[in-house]
């Protein structure tokens, strides 16, 4: 009964959140002459409405769970990786060029290219790790430069050396992978596929490793006390490294996803602009790091995605207002408001302690 | 070599560096009230923004500066009230705010322009371009220095000014003393989240003049996202100007250059992707040769990492 309770109170937070959010798509709604309701309840449809539209939901939710689950661990390790955009570029580049030119049986290869995906991304988040243990340099600002000499090296590699020259030679991107590499469908002509499968399944193992290992409880000690977890013997630099690289390794696999169940090649800018990255770190800010939390709070934001899409097919509004309500959502939830906010008004105003 | 680095490489070294030295000195105030400001970003973007919607409203460019000025300090009370009253991460805080601007940026351009992606308007004037008289005909000097937008100018003097009040004045001791020890700071009587409150708007308006010319300054236009990484490069000179506004002069300076050399790097067929890399490359170099102990532990203090 108490754990009810206690999972009860955790949710007002989120739903709070969720309707400060809505309120603010409601206003900018209004702003540009829509109708609120109506307009949500396309945006619904969009997301849900039926069972192709729903699948679509739940394929663009996979990369966002993914990306989302490795910052949340590298969060709970007290660590900011805002890395996971370059993370995920070098691994979709990886598995991409792993599943061109690695002879093999198809189910091998796109093994082998899931692994190359973890793999870089893991190393490139490794390297900011290492900088910061090593050379204390600022992980939050190393991750985030790191991240644009990612995309601007992703897209160097598809446009010169690995170019696909057969087709239309516009466009920037490898040529296109063998189908028999191709990550299965789930569902007979929906977007859907097996990456959704290994998401759920990653989120239910993060949640597994942090909350029922020696290792996890380490890492959530670390971050939310530091200097009890050292005094405690926890190995802060090995801690740190190993949260990164798996943190780094999962916006990898959310690339390599992408490479192998949606677009069958590395186009460059694909992986960038759909922001999966940033709806990924939202996520997990919405969830306050949890891993389950995470998966539920990424199929909530691509849902406001994709019903955004159907939105503005179906209305006048433009889908910008899906990025209005994330914004709004997730800043609110940083700012505890709510159940926190009205204990701490009950409390003495104390003033210095702000830091 | 003499076609690389000629005076007008120079010039635009000063233009680009503006947004950043601009964005950074905002940057060091919010840092030596101890709030670690990562929403330089956002703040900019919205600066960027709303200077173009100014001019758009008002046809006129001082009113769309102060416009904007009013836009991003309505934001920054935000970063404000949230860290310290509510006392959330500030870090968090700055990483939402800039999906706010994000957000609110695109939508608004949809909601008030009704284009996606750029705004551009041929007809629209931009900050003017000042000639300093005397200097302008000093040969090479005068088309470095010269013709540029007064917030150039305004920068630099900035940087002065800042340098004087946080070191030599009482209200600038005051404030470092919040950022160095807030307890012992309110013991003493210094209204420690009035000066916080001050020290994040103060940014705010820093950041909205950084913002104003970069759509304002040069081309007139928005572009979705146009910031493209200049706060979070500014949060980096703050960091390697240690928070001091020489300091924060110099590092935009090398950066401002490293911008300009890539931009005429792209003329001696180099592939762009590795131009383009180059200030985050250097950046990345930069920040290992200018480690700061003291900012690796006021990021401790605020939660973030370098340990």
């Amino acid at each position: 009964m108490n754990r009810v309770k206690e999972t009860l109170r955790g949710l007002v937070q989120p739903l709070l959140a969720v309707f400060i959010g809505l309120l603010a798509g409601a206003v900018a709604i209004l702003i540009v002459g829509g109708n609120v309701v109506d307009t949500y309840a396309e945006m619904w449809k969009g997301a849900f409405g039926n069972f192709y539209f729903f699948t679509n939901t739940l394929a663009r939710s996979t990369p966002i769970i993914l990306a989302g689950l490795g910052v949340a661990l590298a969060f709970r390790a007290g660590f900011f990786n805002m890395g996971a955009e370059g993370q995920m570029i070098l691994g979709g580049l990886s598995a991409a060029l792993t599943a061109l030119y690695l002879p093999g049986p198809g189910w091998f290869v796109c093994i082998a290219a899931i692994v190359a995906g973890i793999l870089a991304g893991g190393i490139w988040s490794l390297f900011a790790g290492w900088l910061d243990a090593r050379f204390g340099m600022n992980l939050l600002i190393t991750t985030l430069l790191l991240n644009y000499i990612a995309i601007y090296f992703g897209g160097y590699m598809v446009s010169y050396p690995f170019k696909d020259r057969t087709g239309s030679a516009a466009m920037a991107q490898t040529p296109m992978i063998d189908q028999s590499i191709w990550l299965p469908k789930l569902f007979q002509g929906m977007g859907l596929h097996a990456g959704f499968i290994i998401a759920i399944v990653a989120a239910i193992l993060i949640y597994w490793f942090t909350h029922k290992t020696v290792t996890g409880y380490e890492i959530r000690m670390l971050g939310s006390n530091p200097s009890f977890a050292t005094y405690g013997g926890v190995r802060r630099i090995r801690m740190m490294m190993l949260s990164m690289v798996i943190s780094g390794g999962l916006a990898g696999l959310a690339g390599a996803g992408e490479v192998l169940g949606t677009q069958y090649r590395f186009l460059d800018g694909s992986l960038s602009s759909a922001s999966y990255a940033w709806s990924g770190i939202m996520a997990t800010l919405l969830a306050r790091s949890h891993p389950l939390g995470t998966a539920v709070a990424a199929i909530l934001l691509a849902a406001l995605q994709t019903g955004a899409m159907g939105m503005e097919r179906n209305t006048d509004v433009p889908l910008e207002v899906g990025s209005v309500i994330q914004a709004v959502l997730t800043l609110f939830v940083s700012a505890q408001i709510g159940y926190s906010f009205l204990k701490r008004r009950k409390e003495k105003k104390s003033n210095a302690t702000t830091v | 070599m003499q076609q690389l680095f000629d005076a007008a490489m120079f010039g635009s070294t000063l233009r680009i560096m503006t947004p950043i030295l601009l964005a950074a000195l905002g940057g060091a105030l919010c840092s030596r009230v101890g709030l670690f400001n990562v929403g330089l970003e956002g703040l900019v973007l919205i600066g960027a923004f709303s200077a173009i919607v100014g001019n758009y409203l008002f046809g006129n460019v001082l009113l769309a500066v102060l416009f904007s000025i009013i836009i991003v300090m309505l934001f920054s009370a935000l970063f404000a009230f949230i860290s310290i009253n509510l006392k959330a991460n500030a870090i968090v805080v700055g990483i939402s705010l800039n999906f706010l601007a994000a957000g609110v940026t695109t939508f608004a351009l949809r909601a008030i322009f009704d284009v996606k992606g750029a705004y551009y308007d041929k007809d629209m004037v931009g900050l003017p371009k000042w000639d300093i008289p005397l200097i302008k005909d000093i040969p090479w000097v005068g088309d470095v220095i010269s013709g540029h937008s007064p917030l150039v100018y305004l920068g630099i003097v900035l940087v002065i000014a800042l340098q004087f009040y946080l070191f030599k004045s009482v209200s600038g001791f005051r404030l470092r003393s919040v950022g160095e020890n807030p307890i012992a700071a309110q013991s003493i009587g210094i209204k420690v989240r009035g000066i916080q409150y001050g020290a994040v708007l103060m940014c705010g308006v820093l950041c909205a003049l950084a913002g104003a010319q970069l759509s304002l300054g040069q081309v007139t236009m928005f572009t979705e996202g146009m910031t493209a990484g200049r706060g979070f490069i500014a949060l980096v000179a703050t960091m390697l100007g240690q928070a001091n506004p020489l300091g924060v002069l110099g590092s935009s300076v090398l950066f401002g250059f490293m911008e300009a050399l890539s931009i005429r790097l792209q003329g001696f067929s180099l592939p762009t992707h590795f131009t383009l890399m180059l200030p985050y490359i250097v950046t990345l170099v930069a920040m290992f040769f200018f480690k700061d102990r003291t900012y690796a532990q006021d990021a401790l203090k605020a939660g973030g990492s370098s340990r």
